[in-house]
């Protein structure tokens, strides 16, 4: 497949400072491409890069086979879809306005710019007639970052640029926008780009992972290759520190701590869970039930539901 | 409060215009701060050292009193609308500036970064993304500045821009707290109207109040222009000093111009300041005509020659306040009226009879005991206290500075003892005063005739005829008995002006 980005030789100091030193990365058309490592390691101001907001000090960038310096910077920026860690809608515009800025900038009819934000906002599951005026400040977290989502979208770019996306979210939101995010390329077929500090989060989405460090790319492979073969000890004890999370206790963490409600007046048709059961698929389940019955030999000997959830995570921060 | 409204019923078309007048200045000072304020801190919202000094700069010119403003903008642009216009301007640049920059500054990084990565340009990044973000913090900056325009506006009036200083100063004049009050009144129920006006549009979108703003400015911005511009009609601009008597006068100029040609425009503007402002507006071309009183231009007007005697009659002194205009400003002034309005020490007539004084002179034995209430003027003339000293050697035992018409409150509650007066105040009569001979003739004569420049008079020879019809009218008594009418029966100066001219059959009696 042929490489849609570049990066040869790039390097990159601010203020004397080496904050990239000679990196060497292609990234291929239709893949989610995730870049990982710990703060500082480079990541963000790599993809930064592809859109111009940095520029390198060494080194060149590739667009499909052109250097982005090359580029008339504004009009580049209209084919590559951004989505940040702040979110950052824009306050004073409601949800249409947001996604159809840059349609709008692109000479879109009206018709055809509201055809798409409908289009757009049926695709995350957010009903267009009950969405569309809303402001951003009236959306929850996980709503605002679906806007953000589909607004990096509105004008079908080639690539996204995805900046740590759901690190400012709960992890339930987090969950099912990470399920949403492989759900929309399987579908649209655009390439991403996508930054994490999170092991878990890159092995979960990734087509291929580049873990970084210090300004360096330590490896570049598949999920399963990275894996399997870490390239040194940073890779392998990186893997541990974030797979050290919430995500990966069980239950029984939440059961011990207290986190659950008497199971006598449970509704039958919830579903059971036993205490082994890992955290992530706890929060996956949340996402379509209200609350769950834990089953122990065969008893049940609680019910959780979202905000017992909740008040766990909020304890854990 | 009976005499509130009925004062508020009398000068209901004034007040009208005064208030038009207020807006329009407060309104256009706002807009012109607008458009410098905003683009300003837009340009050096993303420098900040900038920023910084020009917000400095316009903290100090918010310090400046604005008195001080006033009288040092009128060198360079004289008198009337534009040093207001400028003042106000001045004051309102700190709070828009600020807010602008504040609001423009305290955006979010991130939504900066989210503009400029789906490929904003700058312009649309800023008319899109940061002023609507920032337009609250705006809007609340140019509230805050509409109010101080319209408080500091009833200063205008002070240097003849007119607005509804001019209702607070004639109330100050006259003596009548009802005037001030509407005055008063009026300007904070127009900045509360305003504020709460722009507090209303605030939680509007951005279209309806910028759409409304405008159609406010333009509309009274248009009718001012409508109203001060008659299109093709020449105008001829009269204005008076502050009090009953020059405005009874410039009504009398008014009526025997119109009595002579009726398609002549006669603009008038009573109440437009003291001595100095009138002068230079006149320099300036900004009057065309004033009341002068023939001792006034010898004494602070003209640069007088050393050979000139001292001691000139009446006649004398009209001659050589002429021939002085004439060479050093190209200047005339016309015949003069009958009366003379020369400045007098007066005394309540039963504390001057106790004392046994009736001459200046008589004064000093008792200068220690003395209290004096004198304006600000007279403490400063030649032919004034300053001359009482030199000449009578008379050293009061305090002296106090008070606006013309407090004085004579202060001599009638006993505050003071001896104040200056004009011979044909009304007040003399009013509160039983008698003034003291100038036994050394201290006081030079003044009688008081149109002053304009030359070139005016040349040019129109109609209104040079038509003024000279109140060459030597007017007496002593008539003038006290006319300002007696204005000031305690609350007459209009135009009605007393025209009901003299018709008595004396100086102009037709259908006019």
């Amino acid at each position: 497949m042929e490489p849609i980005i570049e990066f040869k030789d790039v390097s990159k100091e601010f203020e004397g400072n080496v904050v990239l030193k000679d990196l060497n990365i292609s990234v291929k058309k239709g893949e989610i491409f995730v870049l990982v490592g710990p703060s500082g390691s480079g990541k963000t101001t790599s993809l930064k890069m592809i859109n111009g907001l940095v520029e390198p000090t060494d080194g060149n960038l590739y667009f499909k086979n052109k250097r982005i310096k090359d580029y008339n910077i504004q009009k580049l920026r209209w084919q590559i879809g951004y989505v940040l860690q702040q979110i950052a809608l824009f306050p004073t515009m409601s949800v249409k306005e947001n996604i159809e800025v840059i349609p709008e900038m692109l000479g879109w009819g009206k018709e055809q710019r509201n055809k798409r934000v409908d289009e757009l906002l049926q695709e995350v599951d957010m009903d267009p007639e009950q969405f569309r005026d809303r402001m951003p400040s009236e959306l929850s977290g996980g709503q605002q970052q679906r806007i953000g989502i589909i607004r990096a979208l509105a004008s079908e770019p080639d690539i996204v640029l995805m900046d740590e996306p759901f690190s400012a979210l709960d992890p339930i939101s987090r969950a099912s926008l990470q399920d949403l995010v492989l759900e929309l390329h399987q579908k649209l077929g655009n390439t991403i780009i996508f930054v994490t500090h999170n092991m878990k989060e890159a092995m979960k989405i990734g087509s291929r992972i580049a873990v970084m460090h210090e300004g360096k790319l330590i490896q570049c492979d598949t999920p399963e290759e990275i894996q399997k073969n870490p390239a040194n000890q940073f890779v392998e004890e990186f893997f541990d520190e974030t797979t050290d999370e919430v995500y990966t206790q069980t239950l029984e963490t939440l059961y011990n701590g207290g986190f659950y409600q008497s199971a006598e007046t449970a509704d039958a048709a919830l579903p059971s869970l036993s205490m082994d059961t890992s955290l992530s698929e706890v929060f996956d389940l949340l996402i379509k039930h209200d609350a769950f019955i834990i089953v122990r030999d065969s008893k049940k000997i609680g019910l959780i539901d979202r905000s017992d959830v909740f008040r766990f995570l909020s304890q854990e921060g | 409060m009976n005499e509130l409204m009925n004062t508020f019923t009398e000068r209901k078309d004034d007040l009208l215009t005064a208030i038009f007048e207020h807006l329009a200045i407060s309104l256009s000072a706002l807009l012109i701060a607008v458009v410098i304020a905003i683009p300003l801190a837009i340009l050096l919202s993303q420098r900040k050292k900038l920023a910084e000094i020009v917000l400095q700069i316009t903290s100090i010119l918010q310090t400046i009193p604005s008195l001080a403003l006033l009288g040092l903008l009128i060198p360079f642009v004289g008198i009337g609308t534009v040093p207001a216009l400028i003042a106000l301007v001045v004051y309102a640049l700190l709070p828009i500036f600020q807010n602008t920059y504040i609001g423009l500054s305290e955006i979010d990084p991130s939504i900066e970064e989210a503009a400029d990565a789906f490929g904003m340009s700058r312009m649309r990044k800023l008319m899109r993304v940061e002023l609507p973000m920032a337009m609250p913090v705006i809007i609340s900056g140019v509230r805050t500045a509409l109010v101080l325009i319209i408080g500091t506006a009833t200063l205008a009036a002070l240097i003849g821009a007119g607005g509804l200083g001019t209702f607070i100063l004639l109330g100050i004049d006259r003596n009548d707290p009802s005037l001030t009050l509407i005055g008063a009144i009026s300007s904070a129920l127009l900045a509360i109207i305003f504020s709460t006006l722009i507090r209303f549009l605030q939680n509007r979108s951005g279209k309806v109040t910028l759409i409304t703003l405008a159609v406010i400015f333009l509309s009274i911005g248009g009718i001012f222009f409508a109203q001060n511009n008659p299109i093709g009609t020449e105008t001829v601009t009269i204005a008076g000093k502050l009090g009953s008597e020059p405005d009874i006068l410039i009504n009398m100029y008014k009526e025997v111009i119109k009595d002579e040609d009726s398609s002549i425009n006669v603009e008038l503007k009573p109440n437009f300041g003291k001595t100095s402002f009138l002068f230079s507006a006149v320099k300036n071309d900004q009057i065309d005509i004033y009341p002068e009183f023939t001792g006034t231009v010898l004494e602070s007007l003209v640069k007088v020659p050393k050979s000139t005697p001292e001691d000139l009659s009446p006649e004398k002194t009209y001659q050589e306040a002429n021939k002085l205009l004439d060479s050093q400003f190209d200047m005339r002034l016309l015949k003069p009226m009958d009366y003379e309005n020369t400045y007098a020490l007066a005394m309540k007539k039963s504390e001057a009879e106790k004392r046994g004084i009736t001459k200046i002179s008589q004064l000093q034995a008792q200068q220690d005991q003395l209290k004096a209430g004198f304006t600000l003027e007279f403490i400063d003339r030649q032919d004034g206290y300053r001359g009482i000293q030199d000449k009578y050697g008379v050293k009061l035992g305090s002296v106090q500075s008070m606006e013309p018409a407090l004085r004579y409150q202060a001599i009638n509650t006993g505050e003071v003892d001896v104040i200056d007066a004009y011979s044909t105040d009304s007040e003399i009569k009013q509160y039983e005063l008698m003034t003291l001979e100038d036994d050394q003739h201290l006081f030079p004569p003044y009688q008081g005739a149109p002053l304009m420049k030359k070139e005016f008079a040349e040019e129109h020879p109609k209104v040079v005829k038509a003024l000279n019809r109140l060459a030597g009218k007017i007496t002593e008594e008539q003038m006290i008995e006319m300002n007696y009418q204005v000031n305690v029966k609350k007459e209009q100066p135009a009605k007393v002006a025209h009901d003299f001219l018709v008595k004396e059959k100086i102009i037709g009696e259908e006019n």
